[in-house]
């Protein structure tokens, strides 16, 4: 995000964070905040559990701040830390994850016909992911992020991100067509 | 399911942006009181031990170091010791 010219840039509000100015902190996180929200959202299946997903990617933010070193954007930088805090939430909460029921999501009908019903069949067909192909799918298809970029985020290379993707896909069709069987 | 049935289907999901805006409200005041609540709570233990590490091997170091010398010091008596008592067998026509 490119800050206004009247506006201290994310540097500089580095700068007074780690001078110990909270202030500061709290200017940079709000302006970070709906980028790092957006990614969140993709894996909270609730108002607090992407509040608690959120404190930590900026809880764990403020805590490496020495460690930013301006090489890369402040908002590429946050957004590494908050695609690793997703993956270790999606660990954490393997098991809930994957006793969701089918209940409610109404199958038979044309996806793009109710976008609130893709969506919730696509988050229960997810779920069902491993917690490496449901990332790489959120990053690549959900959040149109390039292989690149989604190599950047999870540290795997880019062939290692093209590979899962194309057997996450795989999988996910098998989980949809399992479930129109049904 | 081919593959443009399952774009179809993440076409039509992306568009279901969530909306975080509820979630949002008033989180900089309760994530500057969690970063308070952290900065105020003791070091845990295993956080601390981290910090000790490299005084935990600092003191492995010089124990296999005072270990070792200490081996070649009773290495050494020892060899003296045998010759000692080769000498005293000579001089007394044992073996």
């Amino acid at each position: 995000m490119t800050a206004p010219t009247n506006e201290p840039s994310d540097q500089r509000l580095i700068e007074s964070t780690l001078a110990g100015d909270d202030g500061a902190f709290a200017t940079l996180v709000a302006r970070h905040r709906r980028k790092v929200f957006g990614i969140a959202a993709r894996f909270a299946r609730n108002d607090a559990e992407l509040q608690d997903i959120c404190q930590d990617i900026f809880v764990k933010a403020y805590q490496k701040l020495k460690s930013f070193r301006g090489e890369a954007p402040f908002e590429h930088w946050v957004s590494r830390i908050a695609v690793r805090s997703c993956y270790d939430f999606l660990r954490a909460t393997r098991h809930d994850r994957e006793n969701i029921p089918l209940d409610g999501i109404e199958l038979g009908t044309q996806p793009s016909d109710n976008v609130q019903h893709a969506s919730e069949l696509l988050h229960w067909a997810m779920a069902k992911l491993s917690n490496d192909e449901r990332l790489v799918i959120t990053l690549l298809e959900l959040e149109e992020r390039s292989v690149r970029e989604t190599a950047e985020l999870t540290g795997w290379s880019e062939s290692n991100v093209k590979v899962r993707a194309f057997r996450a896909r795989q999988a996910l069709k098998k989980i949809l067509e399992a479930s129109h069987e049904r | 399911m081919n593959d443009e049935q399952l774009n179809e289907l993440f076409r039509t999901a992306r568009a279901a942006r969530p909306d975080t805006s509820r979630a949002e409200y008033g989180f900089e005041t309760r994530l500057l009181a969690a970063i308070r609540e952290n900065r105020r709570q003791p070091i845990p233990l295993a956080a601390l031990a981290w910090r000790l590490m490299p005084v935990f091997a600092a003191i492995v170091v010089v124990a296999g170091v005072w270990s070792y010398s200490v081996q070649s010091e009773m290495s050494a008596e020892t060899t003296l010791g045998t010759g000692d008592q080769a000498m005293f067998a000579g001089l007394s026509g044992g073996e």
